[in-house]
């Protein structure tokens, strides 16, 4: 059995750190171990960096041994990890894909450069859906990463590998992207705190790209507190990515202000839902008395075109990812099909190779949805769309601080329960509005469904760059549901 | 194949331009801060921008939006404030990303226009010009004293960014057609590139040159691009098309590529009009297809058919912000409009008195213009007035440009010919103290021996002779000589002036004010 | 299930994509494809007359650009590290027409 230093919510950690009741190299090394035991069940790591984790840890010893550990970074010794679509100097960035299996980042990506300067010890790369097509972790060229709350069940997608890692205790902290709910979903799944920031929150400079309009990185942590905390680390202005926005606030600052007062919306349309499960409902429903309980005032919104946000989503997200997408051609990097004496031929096989059943839906589906007439009918209304739908959220907010909503329909599904891709596409039917107009949100956990024994996730959602509120509101949950456990199996060092 | 001037008998070419200028003078490429650099080792000024590595972001240059407003400014184009990037989606190896990053629908710069004067032979390959009297117009083009002024528009001219560059291995002449392999490199890839679209408002070969040598001026003047046309900084393609005299409808264009030089431009193109008209009048049919003009073959061959019309996927790219650019960026730019090359002349024949065909071949180069404009900076300031203007005028658009042409790759700049030089030398002339014939050679020797004009002729003893006591002696020799020219020329045969005056120079081995010998000669003779 | 698209069109839409597919896979993609089209119907429902198209989520996003200010990059080594085929510090590729192919 190792030490769950994974297990630690961050200020334990520095605190522990500080006391010097363990050292970094000791955490980094219990860290490595513990993935070692644990993730062959889970297998949400695709690359362990465990030299790099050291020589974070060696530099954090350093500071503690001369006295200026106080001087370092938010996330001096904190054990974290990254999602495999994002570019960390020296190792692979593969997106789960085995277009990108050999690739090796000669840069590192702004979000990971940020967090390495905040102090935190890099424990490496997470499973994924390829290139974040998906919602299970399933389509991962490397197999797929397993639900620690229970291995017969997929960990929700496309961060599943991030998701997991953190539900299993292996690391205090990973990160997601999101474009369509690809962090609140699987952290709703895994039972963690999940966060997709406003677009523009953080930079997307080195996160390699699906729809460019709809990505945003975010934290997954098991409390309020530290996803606040990685927030803090994150956000800010790139000069390296044109939509990144300016952003100084303190996002712990109004956690323990509570919900009194606050005005929190909840959508009976999205209640009401076909294909929303009985345990999912009743789980939010408590939610909803909870927050009412706290003293936070509910008020009924209509977010008349959020039906249409999922076409609107299916029309853009590929359109962009067939665009994005279109740099893997075997010529300056990734798979190249061998024994080609034409382009054309090398550009077909290794496209046909390296890329992934749905990653080939995805852009096909989006070259024609780009073509000449298509673009009139689908991709030119989608925006049109996508005003209607921020307008629906800017008349709800100002009635509403925040939104409370499901995160998911349903709670984490079994391997291979869902084969058909529109159905598939359906996990995200709450969520993907939010991309869509650019919001903040976020899943919290509320406990385990009545039916599955599964976590149910809430999602809270903010106005653009009021990012803070929804985590108000998320620690106020918390002082009712508790920070999120570790799953049981994994527990105390357990290995399932 | 019919010439030029036989198909124009019959038939009328459409001809419209896309012109791509690299901003070769910024430091850095359109999205990312490589450095701009020509001939440098294969991949050495790239990054995860410009190699198009996945995750990278493009964040664009401002210099490159300022250079693009200021080609729209000088091109009387209107400067539109709200525009977007676009992507314009194809595979092709030379392009990192597979897309290319250009604008959509509304450019930064719309609707301009440049006017032409076209004249000398240029003027010639116009239909019918003759019928036209001076002052009088006929569709775009207005009838002048020396040929015509064409008013040719300007669609637009947005901003993208180049491809990559490749080598072609094992085919013929390193051209792709026969390539076993191919070699690329991306230092050339995101290199802010303007392209402007002209209306198909040229009618000649020679329209489209001329169009193409204003564009040139004022690029240079505006200081945006080095514009070598043999390094490919400034890139022409032609589209052209031919239709009956007298009718309306375009017929099918043909796009051609290559014409790398001003010359082959109009041979390019003169070429694909007359081939355009030899098929036609075959009763064949013209397909819309990319040419390439190769020439030393003198003749274009086909690169690519069109099918159907190219679908590139093009929608705004949502990696990049939309521009709102608001007046005071714009009048900021137009701050820093120079002097264009119309202005120039314009002032050069309000100011000095040069015509305008004088001052027009002045400003031809922006080199000589400047050397002009030092040289007349240095009279001014002599209080000599604008006498030295003309001589001055000449001597720039003659020797200095025929020396130029004669050394190519030469700088005027770095040659011993200084502006003061150039000044003594006019003065020289003037004052009489040599010949224009001795200027041609002290022209060569300043060039040749980097000395100043009145140490030259010090060290060749080149003064001219204008004493008349010395010029009368040697006037009397020769009359006394040629006694039977002498009575010749009294009977009337007074053409034999110009042999008197070269047997007076001959024997003064040319340094004698020739003025004086005609002088004491007519005094004589009579 | 509409025909959006016919299988002719999965073919050519393959081809500009660059990815190869087979006989039984262009079956199942323009299957798989016609079953998204007919889900994008929504997308379709709305009068969006006069309706502004949101190209960018962030509202007053505009003119954000950089200094024409040089900073390093790769070294020639570095840009071709993960290149599947060079030589002479280039990017090796096999023939862009191919036998007597157009590009």
């Amino acid at each position: 059995m190792s030490e769950m230093f994974g297990a630690m919510g961050i200020a334990r950690l520095k605190a522990g750190l500080a006391a010097k009741e363990f050292s970094a190299a000791e955490v980094a090394q219990g860290a490595l171990a513990r993935i070692a035991e644990a993730d062959q069940q889970v297998h949400s790591f695709l690359e362990v960096t465990e030299q790099m984790a050291l020589a974070a840890a060696a530099q954090v010893d350093k500071a503690i041994a001369a006295g200026t550990f106080g001087e370092m970074g938010i996330l001096a010794g904190v054990p974290v990890a990254f999602k495999d679509n994002m570019n960390l100097e020296g190792t692979r960035t593969t997106c789960s894909s085995r277009m990108l299996e050999n690739y090796v980042s000669p840069y590192t990506a702004t979000c990971v450069e940020k967090c390495l300067q905040a102090g935190a010890l890099p424990m490496g790369k997470l499973n994924m859906d390829e290139f974040a097509f998906g919602s299970s972790t399933e389509t991962s060229a490397f197999g797929p990463t397993r639900n620690p709350w229970d291995l017969q069940r997929v960990p929700g997608g496309s961060s599943g590998g991030s998701a997991a890692a953190v539900a299993a205790g292996l690391v205090c902290a990973t990160l997601g992207s999101d474009t369509g709910g690809s962090i609140r979903q699987p952290g709703a799944f895994c039972g963690v705190v999940g966060l997709k920031p406003t677009y523009g929150t953080v930079s997307r400079y080195g996160v390699v790209a699906f729809g460019s309009s709809l990505d945003q990185v975010g934290p997954f942590t098991r409390s309020v507190e530290d996803a606040a905390l990685m927030m803090n680390v994150l956000a800010g202005r790139d000069p390296l990515d044109c939509t990144s926005q300016p952003c100084s606030a303190d996002f712990t600052a109004n956690l323990a202000e509570g919900v009194r007062g606050m005005r929190i919306g909840v959508v009976p349309e999205f209640m009401e839902a076909k294909g929303l499960t009985d345990e999912v409902r009743q789980k939010v429903a408590d939610a909803i008395k909870q927050v009412e309980a706290l003293g936070a005032q509910l008020v009924e919104i209509d977010l008349p075109h959020a039906r249409a946000a999922m076409s609107a989503y299916y029309v853009l997200g590929p359109s962009e990812a067939f665009s994005n997408l279109a740099r893997f051609d075997s010529v300056r990097y990734g798979y190249c099909d061998p024994g080609h004496t034409d382009l054309g031929s090398q550009y077909d096989a290794s496209r046909a190779v390296g890329f992934g059943a749905e990653a080939k839906r995805r852009i096909m589906l989006g070259s024609y949805l780009l073509s000449a007439g298509v673009y009139d009918k689908y991709y030119y209304p989608a925006q049109q769309v996508r005003t209607l739908i921020i307008q629906d959220y800017q008349q709800a907010y100002e009635k509403v601080d925040c939104i409370l909503t499901p995160v998911a329909p349903r709670t984490a599904f079994k391997f291979g329960e869902i084969g058909d891709p529109t159905e598939m596409y359906l996990s995200d039917m709450f969520t993907i509005s939010i991309n869509i107009a650019g919001n903040g949100g976020m899943s919290m956990p509320v406990g385990l469904g009545e039916a599955s024994g599964m976590p149910v996730g809430v999602q809270l959602i903010s106005p653009a760059f009021h990012d803070a509120n929804m985590l108000r509101v998320a620690a106020a949950l918390e002082t009712v549901y508790g920070p999120a456990p570790v799953a049981p199996d994994f527990a105390d060092g357990k290995v399932a | 194949m019919k010439t030029l001037e036989e198909v124009f008998e019959t038939w009328e070419a459409v001809i419209g331009l896309e012109i791509h200028a690299e901003l070769t003078t910024l430091n850095t490429k359109m999205f990312c801060g490589c450095k701009l650099e020509f001939g440098a080792a294969p991949n050495t000024h790239t990054c995860p921008v410009c190699l198009g590595l996945p995750g990278a972001l493009p964040v664009p240059n401002k210099a490159a939006i300022e250079s693009i407003v200021l080609a729209g400014l000088a091109t009387n184009c209107g400067i539109e404030k709200h525009s977007m990037f676009y992507r314009k989606n194809y595979m092709y190896p030379d392009m990192s990303k597979n897309f290319q990053t250009t604008q959509g629908p509304i450019a930064f710069c719309m609707r301009g226009h440049l006017d032409l004067e076209v004249d000398g032979p240029a003027a010639k390959e116009r239909y019918r010009l003759d019928s036209l009297k001076v002052g009088e117009s006929n569709g775009n083009i207005t009838r002048t004293e020396d040929g015509y002024r064409a008013h040719v528009g300007i669609t637009r001219i947005h901003m993208e960014e180049d491809a990559g560059k490749m080598v072609h291995l094992g085919g013929g002449e390193g051209r792709i057609a026969g390539a076993k392999e191919s070699l690329v490199d991306y230092n050339r890839a995101g290199t802010p590139l303007i392209e402007l679209v002209t209306e198909p408002d040229l009618r000649t070969p020679e329209e489209a040159r001329l169009f193409m040598q204003k564009l040139r001026q004022i690029y240079l003047a505006i200081g945006i691009s080095d514009c070598s046309m043999e390094e490919g900084s400034l890139r022409c393609d032609g589209n052209v098309s031919l239709r009956r005299r007298g009718t309306e409808a375009f017929g099918t264009k043909t796009e051609l590529k290559n014409m790398n030089s001003f010359k082959n431009l109009h041979d390019g193109l003169a070429y694909e009009i007359c081939r355009q008209a030899q098929v036609l009048e075959e009763g064949g049919v013209i397909y819309q297809e990319t040419r390439h003009w190769d020439p030393s073959a003198k003749r274009t061959i086909v690169m690519r058919v069109k099918e159907t019309a190219d679908d590139y996927r093009l929608f705004p790219d949502p990696d990049l912000a939309p521009y709102d650019l608001s007046d005071e960026f714009i009048e900021g730019v137009r701050a820093k409009l120079p002097e264009l090359p119309d202005q120039k002349a314009a002032r050069y024949s309000a100011t000095f008195g040069l015509s305008a065909y004088d001052a027009r071949h002045l400003v031809d180069h922006r080199a000589t213009a400047s050397f002009f404009d030092e040289c007349m900076a240095l009279v001014q300031a002599e209080d000599e007035g604008s006498k030295f203007a003309k001589p001055l005028a000449n001597l720039v658009i003659n020797d200095v440009t025929a020396h130029l042409n004669a050394n190519p790759g030469v700088q005027l700049a770095a040659t011993p010919l200084t502006p003061a030089r150039a000044v003594g030398l006019v003065q020289l002339v003037a004052d009489g103290t040599i010949s224009s014939k001795q200027a041609k050679q002290v022209f060569a020797a300043i060039l040749d021996e980097d000395k100043d004009p009145t140490v030259i002729i010090e060290e060749k003893g080149m003064k001219q002779v204008s004493d008349t006591g010395a010029i009368e002696a040697v006037v009397d020799e020769v009359l006394v000589a040629n006694p039977d020219k002498v009575t010749q020329y009294r009977d009337g045969k007074t053409g034999l002036m110009g042999f008197f005056v070269g047997q007076c120079m001959k024997a003064m081995r040319g340094q004698g004010n020739p003025q004086v010998i005609n002088q004491l000669l007519a005094q004589k003779l009579q | 299930m509409a025909e959006h698209l016919t299988e002719t069109d999965v073919r050519s839409i393959a081809e500009y994509s660059c990815i190869g597919l087979t006989a039984e896979e262009v079956v199942a993609m323009t299957a798989d494809l016609n079953a998204i089209i007919d889900s994008l119907a929504p997308i379709t429902e709305y009068n969006l007359e006069g309706v502004p198209p949101t190209f960018h989520p962030i509202g007053d996003l505009a003119n954000v650009m950089r200094d024409d200010v040089e900073v390093p990059g790769f070294t020639q080594q570095e840009a071709l590290m993960n290149a599947p085929k060079q030589e002479d510090g280039s990017f090796l590729i096999p023939s862009i027409l191919g036998e007597g192919g157009d590009r």
